[in-house]
C-alpha cells in the first residue's frame, strides 16, 4: 500500500468563471462555471471528446482561456508567474512513454523545478523531499532505474511522485488509472483519497464511473464542450443522465454504500 | 540506452577529469609535434616565456612556430569543437531529437553563405575579419528568418521551426553553390572557398581565438543559464509549462545561444561536420540527459575530439594535411552508424 506523510497546507479554491476556449474556430469548452473546493476529490467524467483534458489544461493555467477567468484562491491564474502557479497547481497529462533516459530520481526531481534556484539547482533539502515523494508512492526502490524501462504501473506511480515533488496543493490528473491494472488502479485512487484527506484538492479524469462514484466527493460531467452537471456522485450520477450523456442503459445495483452501476448499450 | 558511468555526480566528475586529461594530452602533442621537429626543451622554453612571469629569451623562429602557429591552432580547435558540441547538445534537447545538429535551423549553412559571400566578392582580401564577421552575421540572420517564418501569435512550434530550417538550409546551400560557380574562373577565390567549406584550423592565429572567444563566452553563459529548462522540455512542452517553464523564452534563448556558438565556430573553422551531432549523442549515452552535466561534458568532449582530429589531419599524410572536416566526418559518420545499428530504436525515435 502507498502511504503519504506530507502535511500539506490547506488547498486554495480553484475555479473557472464562465470559462471558454476556442481553437481554430471551434469551441472546445464554453460557459463553464466550476469550483474545485479545497480538500475535495473531484472526478471529471464524460464521453470521448467532451473536453475533459481541455478542462484540466484550463484549470492548470497552461492553456489560456478565450473568455472567462480561472481563479486560484480568488486571484487570476493567468496573471500569476508560471513558476508560482506551478508551486500551487500540478498537472499530469495523459501518460506518454518517456523517450529520454532519466533515472527515476532525476525524473522526479524535474518536479522541483518551480522551487529550484537557477544558479544552484537542487539543494539538499530538495533531495530529502524527493526521497519522501518516492517513498510515498512506493517507488523508492526504483530510484536508480531508467524511466524508459518502467512498466505502465511503475511509470504512473513515478509520475505521481513527480507531481507530489512540486508540493502543489491542487493536483490535476488526466486519466491516471488508464494504464494500470485493477490493483494498481485502486492503489492510486487510494493515494489520491489520502492526499485529499491531508488537505490537498485532487481532480481526476476517470472513465470508470463506478470508481468515480466510490472515490470522489464531487463529480463533474462534461459533454460536447459543456458542463452538464456537478455535485456529489449520488446526486449527479443517475440512470437518466447516464443515458443522455453516455448513451448507456444504467442499472443501479443495490446493497453498496456508494452507487454501483451495471451498464448495457442502449437497445 | 544509457551506459557505463550511470547518472550520478561522481561519474560526471570522473568523466570530466578523464576528458580534461585527454584534452591536455592532445594539446601537448599538438604543441610538441609538427612538420618542423623542435626539441621538447625549446618548446617548454617558449611556453614558459609566455605563460610564466619574468623575462626569458628564445630563438625567434622556434618562438614563431610554437607560439604563433601551433598554440593558437590547438586553442582554436578546442574552442570550435566545444562550441559545436555544445550547440548540438542544445538543439537535440530543444527538438527532443538525437538527430538534431547545431545547424539544423539553418545557422551553419547561413554562416557558410556569409563567409562565401565575403570570399567571393573579395572582401576577405581587403579586410582579414570580413569572412568571420559575415559568417556570424549569416548565422544570426538565418535564425532570424527561420524564427520569423515559424512564429504565429508569439508561439513558435518546434516542428514548423524544423521544417523552415530544412527549407532555408536547402536554399542557402544552393546560394553557396551559385556563388562558388560564379567564382570558378578566379582560381584563388575558388580555392579559398573550397578550403573553407571543407573546414579546418590550419594557420589560425590568436586573432581567430579572439574572434571565437566573445561568442563562445556569451553562448556558453546562455546555455548554462537555460540548462535546467531544457531538461523539462525533453518531457514535452505541456509538462514543462505545467511545471513552470517559460516555454517561448527558453526556446528563443536556446536558439540564439546555439546560433551564436555555431556562427562563431563556423566563422573561424569553416564547416567541421559531425562533431555537433555525434559528440552530444555519445555523451548522453554515457551520462544521461540531464543538461547540467550533459552540456559541460559535451563541450569538453567536443574540444578534445576536434584537437585530436586535427592532430590526425596534420599527421596522416604529413607533410601535407587532410581537411579537418574530412577527418571528423570519417570518424564521426561510421561511429554514428555504429550507434544507429546498435541502438536502432533509441536513435530513430523522436517525439
Amino acid at each position: 500500500m502507498m502511504e503519504t506523510r506530507g502535511s500539506a497546507r490547506r488547498a486554495p479554491r480553484l475555479e473557472l468563471v464562465d470559462g471558454g476556449i476556442e481553437r481554430r474556430g471551434r469551441w472546445l469548452l464554453r460557459d463553464v462555471d466550476l469550483a474545485i473546493e479545497p480538500a475535495m476529490l473531484t472526478s471529471v467524467v464524460g464521453p470521448n471528446g467532451a473536453g475533459k483534458s481541455t478542462l484540466l489544461r484550463l484549470l492548470s493555467g497552461t492553456w489560456r482561456l478565450t473568455e472567462g477567468k480561472a481563479l486560484l484562491g480568488g486571484f487570476d491564474l493567468s496573471a500569476l508567474p508560471r513558476r508560482q502557479a506551478a508551486r500551487r497547481v500540478a498537472y499530469v497529462p495523459q501518460t506518454v512513454r518517456p523517450t529520454f533516459e532519466f533515472t527515476v530520481r532525476e525524473f522526479v526531481t524535474l518536479g522541483r523545478y518551480p522551487h529550484e534556484s537557477r544558479l544552484f539547482g537542487t539543494r539538499s533539502a530538495d533531495r530529502g523531499w524527493i526521497d519522501r515523494c518516492l517513498d510515498d508512492t512506493d517507488v523508492l526502490a526504483l530510484a536508480e532505474r531508467r524511466v524508459t524501462t518502467l512498466s505502465g504501473g511503475e511509470l504512473q506511480r513515478v509520475l505521481m511522485a513527480r507531481c507530489l515533488a512540486t508540493e502543489a496543493e491542487v493536483l490535476l490528473l488526466d486519466e491516471p488509472t488508464s494504464n494500470l491494472d485493477l490493483a494498481h488502479g485502486l492503489d492510486l485512487l487510494g493515494l489520491a483519497r489520502r492526499l485529499v484527506d491531508e488537505g490537498r484538492s485532487v481532480v481526476l479524469v476517470l472513465h470508470d464511473l463506478n470508481a468515480a462514484a466510490r472515490f470522489a466527493d464531487r463529480v463533474a460531467v462534461l459533454d460536447g464542450g459543456a458542463l452538464i452537471a456537478e455535485g456529489p456522485p449520488a446526486e449527479v450520477l443517475n440512470p437518466d443522465l447516464l443515458r443522455r450523456v453516455f448513451r448507456v442503459e444504467a442499472v443501479l445495483l443495490e446493497g453498496s454504500a456508494a452507487p454501483v452501476f451495471d451498464f448495457e448499450p442502449l437497445g | 540506452m544509457r551506459i557505463a558511468f550511470g547518472g550520478n555526480q561522481a561519474g560526471f566528475w570522473w568523466y570530466m577529469a578523464a576528458g580534461t586529461a585527454l584534452l591536455l594530452a592532445f594539446a601537448g602533442i599538438g604543441l610538441f609535434r609538427g612538420a618542423v621537429p623542435i626539441d621538447e626543451g625549446d618548446v617548454l622554453a617558449v611556453l614558459a616565456r609566455y605563460l610564466l612571469p619574468g623575462e626569458r629569451a628564445a630563438d625567434p623562429s622556434v618562438d614563431t612556430i610554437v607560439w604563433s602557429l601551433r598554440a593558437p591552432r590547438v586553442v582554436v580547435a578546442a574552442m570550435v569543437g566545444g562550441c559545436l558540441a555544445l550547440a548540438g547538445a542544445q538543439m537535440q534537447g530543444l527538438f527532443r531529437n538525437p538527430l538534431a545538429s547545431p545547424g539544423i535551423v539553418g545557422t551553419s549553412t547561413g554562416a557558410a553563405a556569409g563567409a562565401v559571400f565575403a570570399l567571393t566578392f573579395g572582401l576577405a582580401g581587403t579586410f582579414l575579419l570580413a569572412a568571420p564577421l559575415f559568417a556570424v552575421a549569416g548565422a544570426l540572420l538565418s535564425l532570424l528568418i527561420v524564427t520569423r517564418i515559424a512564429t504565429r501569435d508569439g508561439y513558435t512550434p518546434v516542428t514548423t521551426l524544423l521544417l523552415a530550417g530544412v527549407a532555408l538550409n536547402a536554399l542557402l546551400a544552393a546560394f553557396n553553390s551559385w556563388l562558388i560557380a560564379r567564382s570558378w574562373e578566379q582560381y584563388e577565390a575558388a580555392r579559398r572557398i573550397a578550403y573553407w567549406m571543407m573546414g579546418g584550423v590550419t594557420d589560425r592565429g590568436w586573432v581567430h581565438v579572439g574572434m571565437v572567444l566573445p561568442g563562445m563566452v556569451i553562448g556558453c553563459a546562455m546555455a548554462v543559464w537555460f540548462a535546467r529548462d531544457l531538461d523539462l522540455l525533453l518531457e514535452g512542452e505541456e509538462v514543462a509549462a505545467s511545471l513552470g517553464v517559460d516555454i517561448e523564452k527558453t526556446k528563443r534563448a536556446v536558439l540564439w545561444s546555439a546560433a551564436i556558438l555555431t556562427g562563431s565556430a563556423v566563422a573561424v573553422s569553416g564547416v567541421v561536420g559531425f562533431v555537433g551531432l555525434v559528440v552530444p549523442h555519445l555523451v548522453r549515452l554515457l551520462l544521461g540527459p540531464v543538461h547540467r552535466r550533459l552540456l559541460p561534458a559535451a563541450f569538453l568532449t567536443g574540444a578534445w575530439f576536434v584537437v585530436g582530429a586535427d592532430l590526425l589531419a596534420r599527421t596522416l599524410v604529413a607533410p601535407k594535411e587532410v581537411f579537418l572536416g574530412v577527418v571528423t566526418a570519417f570518424i564521426g559518420a561510421p561511429f554514428f552508424l555504429f550507434l544507429l545499428v546498435r541502438h536502432e530504436s533509441e536513435v530513430a525515435v523522436s517525439r
